[in-house]
């Protein structure tokens, strides 16, 4: 009876020593990370081929996943105007300030933006823009390619047309393994997908 | 941490005097006289034919080294009087029978010896008192053993355990299973792997336990409640996974090798098992591996559905009197493949997905596994003893667990190559059982068990992490006691649980949150357990359970797939009633989260006469603060609009029925019919939850007979259908989400009720063929799974927006047996 007393009484103290050493410690704070899954800021930029003042509008969701609601500029061109338009994505949610356009840039073999628009806004592309299964090949006037030789949409150039008004849309996909000459934009995950009131003036 | 440990050995302390008391206390010391000392010991048992439960008469019980020895009546009753020592080698033998020698105890009285005819490949076993693996009589207890859990652990453990009534599945694809008892599963269903609490990173839908079961020897379900014994978790039921037991004084090196091909897949299995028992010490070796290709729905290939499991075991036993030591060691590791396609950016590509025919990024058969993926391994050592003196008995196991996970998402460039989560968990058990002798027929357990864990992000994942580090610390004590009441058995529990744990995170701006929580429950018990009359019985038990709120009901917040999630901490209803996220976290005091507490009433009527069985199980669960996630309103992110949910705390209320049937019509056909019913609420908001498993009617026909020159030959067809679920709730599409967001309007203002995207899946029915043949030690075995090639899609997999499940399927085993 006394052996196993001691027994019992040597693993309890055994049992509370494990606890007492264990419990006190408070656990320390993951690593911060750098977040590159998030684009919470969009911004086109235009410049006039002619000279000019580049115009810039901005899409910013301040807290990215977060429900806050976006501030999204309205696109304002002059008419009868070409413009080279270039496209940043970043990341500012909190103190972060990511570029990620360089990423998209460098993957450009696995990503590809469309565009797709509202009636008569541009003289050139003509059409209503390259959104759609079966719409890859509608003219977009794509400056900039990927090491395959196909586009990737960051650099473009448009041509307004008359004054008008209408919508304006940019999808970035992302296609790994999958871009070819014939992927859409049906193929892949939609990385960026916004929708900008245009007014040519 | 101070709250915690002055609570902790305050409980040690009440402890250690109680054991005190109770161990000196004239009621034990008296209990019983010790047989050794006037030669008074006996044992006692049952001789029967391993495969017709058939009592064997004239056996012969004979013990070691000694001239005592009988022969067995008319009844295959044996019983040795007279004995002066404690525990010896008896060994058993008939004409005909594989004879066998089996070291014995006294303190495990009453034996069932299940001898195997000479031609049969089935070794002789014995079966020692009681079977429960609760420990509690008032449970209900299925169990998966034997034959029928070999032919079909190479399946997912969840799979496998689909096969009790009663247990369902939610699935992510085919590789990640989590078993579901009653509708409830994660950090609602207890798992004790190997004797151990399993601790992975239970609270992610798509996180399945990381445990093989080809690994098990027999997997045990219970129903009910049993948070008395086993703590916080246990809300729906418990399962119960064991490993084959190391027996003494085996004579020569036992084992089995098994091999297995399946179409479906193209995938290989193999497992080895060997072991050896000494006079007072035995091992086992165990190891078992996976390779499996993508798999294929009637209509198309399911890409990057591959697999590879390997994961071995290593046990010793030594045996010393009144002492049992076990050491085991056990690892586990898994590659499991998701659906490519089920891969989405936003609502659009969710539609598209949708509206497909076949999912997107279908590609050739192939071995590869890409992302996205799971990564995850789990290791478990584990020292476990035994100690009986008098009539009581006491057990201690001490348990440390290793889990890793790596999930690879499909993201940008370099990114595909870190995991988008990368969790450790270390967690140490320590658990004390007295199982005491019977005081004024009282007879029950006194308990204590401690847990400590430390969760840890690993860095370098290039995206604010999914869950915070956390420790936990948990100390518990019950007591559970059983006692005759007429001719019933009434049993009581009841126990304390205390955690305390030290969170530290990050929020969406990547600035550091503490917080110290502390949780504390009692959950009790009370139970029958009767007969009634000749061939009835009747269990009835009704046990309460709590579970604190785990870390991603509190700390989610952001995208997961093709929703946004916000924990309880994360979110405020603002000035005009509607949910919105913070950049900070909330704390108990901001917001009070109390426990999820269970109510579980579970009772079981059972019939068994000659050649027919019945079995009813009626349960009812009442969960009170069960936390889920509802839907909030429509998040716009620069993908576009997305649903968001957030966490909330509802009282829910779980009932139905399983029942199972069994006839056999001669001695070589048997029928089987099962059902499941299963009814889910939430009460608070009279409205049903999304993913509440189907109602289910399953019949079996089988057959076994010496034919075609085996030894035995038994074929089965089963025909299982599965109800569409018409307790869904309602559907909103994409387009409606679409509109809504156009128009301005919050679609979950007025009514915030669950929703789908899509309705829930028709019924569907599912057949399978099997057949077995036994020669000599071999068994061979062909298996046809979806017989008929049916495409169908099942409403608790979370990839049924996306692919069919898997189709026709043709499994070819074999497996050697000495």
């Amino acid at each position: 009876m006394t052996i196993l007393k001691s027994n019992f009484l040597a693993l309890l103290l055994l049992a509370t020593m494990g606890f007492m050493a264990s419990c006190s410690d408070d656990d320390d704070a993951p690593e911060a990370e750098n977040e590159e899954e998030v684009i919470n800021e969009v911004t086109l930029t235009f410049t006039p081929a002619a000279g000019g003042t580049p115009l810039s509008f901005t899409y910013n969701d301040p807290d990215g996943e977060g429900t806050a609601p976006a501030e999204q500029d309205d696109i304002v061109l002059a008419a009868n105007t070409i413009y080279s338009m270039s496209i940043t994505f970043k990341n500012t949610v909190g103190d972060s300030n990511e570029d990620i356009t360089e990423e998209v840039e460098e993957e450009g073999h696995e990503h590809q933006i469309f565009f797709g628009w509202t009636g008569a806004l541009f003289s050139s592309p003509t059409g209503l823009g390259n959104i759609g299964a079966g719409n890859q090949d509608n003219p977009v006037n794509y400056q900039d390619t990927d090491l395959e030789g196909l586009p990737i949409g960051l650099e473009t150039v448009w041509e307004t047309d008359e004054p008008t008004s209408g919508t304006f849309q940019i999808l970035l996909k992302h296609q790994p393994d999958i871009k070819t000459a014939t992927s859409s934009s049906e193929d892949g995950e939609s990385d960026v997908d916004l929708e900008w009131n245009i007014k040519i003036q | 941490m101070q709250l915690c440990c002055i609570m902790f050995t305050r409980v040690f302390t009440f402890l250690i005097f109680a054991a005190l008391l109770l161990s000196t206390s004239p009621a034990f010391t008296q209990g019983k006289k010790d047989c050794s000392a006037d030669c008074s010991c006996a044992i006692s048992g049952l001789v029967v034919d391993a495969s017709t439960q058939e009592p064997i008469p004239y056996a012969t019980v004979q013990i070691k080294n000694s001239e005592k020895g009988i022969m067995t009546n008319e009844a295959g009753e044996f019983q040795i009087k007279g004995l002066c020592e404690k525990e010896y080698d008896i060994s058993i033998s008939h004409l005909g029978y594989k004879s066998f020698v089996h070291h014995h105890d006294i303190y495990h009285p009453d034996l069932i010896v299940k001898l195997a005819t000479n031609d049969m490949i089935l070794e002789s076993i014995v079966i020692e008192g009681s079977t429960i693996e609760t420990g509690l009589e008032s449970m209900t207890e299925s169990k998966l053993s034997g034959k029928e859990l070999e032919s079909i652990k190479t399946e997912s453990l969840g799979d496998v355990l689909s096969n009790i009534t009663g247990v369902s599945t939610l699935k992510t694809g085919q590789n990640v299973v989590k078993p579901m008892i009653h509708g409830l599963h994660g950090n609602r269903v207890l798992i004790i792997n190997n004797g151990v609490r399993h601790e992975g990173q239970g609270w992610g839908q798509e996180h399945a336990p990381e445990i093989d079961a080809a690994m098990a020897d027999n997997i045990a379900l219970v129903k009910g409640a049993a948070a008395v014994k086993y703590g916080p978790d246990a809300m729906g039921g418990v399962i119960i996974i064991n490993p084959p037991k190391m027996e003494l004084s085996t004579g020569h090196l036992h084992g089995t090798a098994g091999v297995t091909a399946a179409s479906n897949g193209r995938s290989v299995n193999a497992d080895l098992l060997l072991q050896q028992g000494y006079k007072n010490f035995a091992w086992m070796g165990q190891v078992s591996g996976l390779y499996q290709g993508d798999l294929r729905a009637p209509d198309y290939m399911l890409t990057n559905t591959g697999a590879r499991e390997f994961s071995y075991m290593l046990g010793t036993r030594y045996h010393y009197k009144q002492l049992d030591l076990t050491l085991l060691y056990s690892h586990v590791q898994q590659n499991l493949g998701i659906l490519r396609g089920s891969v989405v950016g936003n609502l659009e590509d969710l539609d598209l997905a949708l509206k497909a025919d076949e999912p997107y990024f279908t590609r050739d058969f192939s071995y590869n596994i890409n992302n996205p993926r799971q990564e995850v391994s789990h290791d478990l050592i584990r020292l476990k003893g035994h100690y009986n003196f008098k009539d009581h008995q006491l057990d201690f196991q001490y348990g440390f667990q290793a889990n890793t996970r790596q999930e690879y998402d499909v993201r940008r460039g370099n990114n595909n190559d870190r995991p988008a989560i990368d969790l450790e968990l270390f967690t140490h058990t320590l658990d004390l059982d007295w199982k005491h002798a019977p005081i004024s027929d009282w007879s029950g357990t006194i308990g204590a068990q401690w847990l400590y864990q430390d969760n840890n992000n690993i860095p370098g994942t290039n995206t604010i992490p999914f869950v915070p580090n956390y420790n936990n610390s948990r100390f518990g004590f019950y007591i559970t006691e059983s006692r005759p009441v007429g001719n019933m058995e009434l049993e009581v529990g009841v126990r304390y649980d205390y955690q305390s744990n030290s969170v530290a995170g990050r929020d969406a701006d990547n600035d550091v949150y503490r917080q110290d929580l502390n949780y504390q429950s009692v959950t009790g018990l009370v139970g029958i357990n009767t007969s009634l009359g000749k061939n009835s019985s009747f269990r009835s038990n009704f046990g309460t359970a709590w579970r604190p709120p785990n870390i991603a009901e509190l700390y989610s917040y952001g995208k997961h797939e093709f929703t946004i999630d916000f924990g309880l901490w994360r979110h405020i209803t603002n000035e005009f009633g509607t949910p919105e996220s913070i950049q900070g976290v909330l704390d108990q005091d901001q917001r009070p989260v109390d426990n999820e507490l269970g109510f579980k009433w579970v009772n079981t009527f059972n019939h068994t006469v000659k050649g027919r069985s019945l079995e009813v199980t009626a349960h009812v669960n009442y969960l009170k603060g069960y936390i889920y996630s509802k839907p909030a309103g429509i998040a716009a992110t620069v993908r576009g609009p997305f649903p968001f949910y957030v966490y909330d705390q509802t009282d829910a209320i779980f009932f139905g029925l399983d029942a199972s049937y069994i006839l056999q019509h001669t001695s070589f056909w048997e029928s089987r019919i099962q059902g499941t019913y299963l009814q889910a609420r939430d009460v608070s908001h009279d409205d049903v939850f999304v993913g509440i498993p189907a109602n289910k009617l399953g019949y079996k026909l089988s057959f076994m007979k010496q034919a075609f020159g085996l030894d035995e030959f038994s074929a089965a067809l089963e025909a299982n259908y599965t109800f569409r679920q018409y307790q869904a709730p309602r559907v909103i599409t994409v387009a409606d989400i679409d509109e809504a967001n156009l128009n301005g309007e919050n679609l979950f203002a007025e009514d915030n009720s669950n929703f789908d995207f899509l309705p829930a899946p028709d019924g569907y029915l599912l057949m399978n063929l099997n057949l077995q043949g036994t020669l000599n030690q071999f068994v061979f075995g062909v298996q046809f799974k979806n017989l008929l090639n049916a495409s169908y899609r099942d409403y608790t997999n979370r990839l049924r927006y996306f692919a069919d499940e898997t189709g026709f399927n043709m499994v070819i085993s074999a497996r050697y047996k000495f």
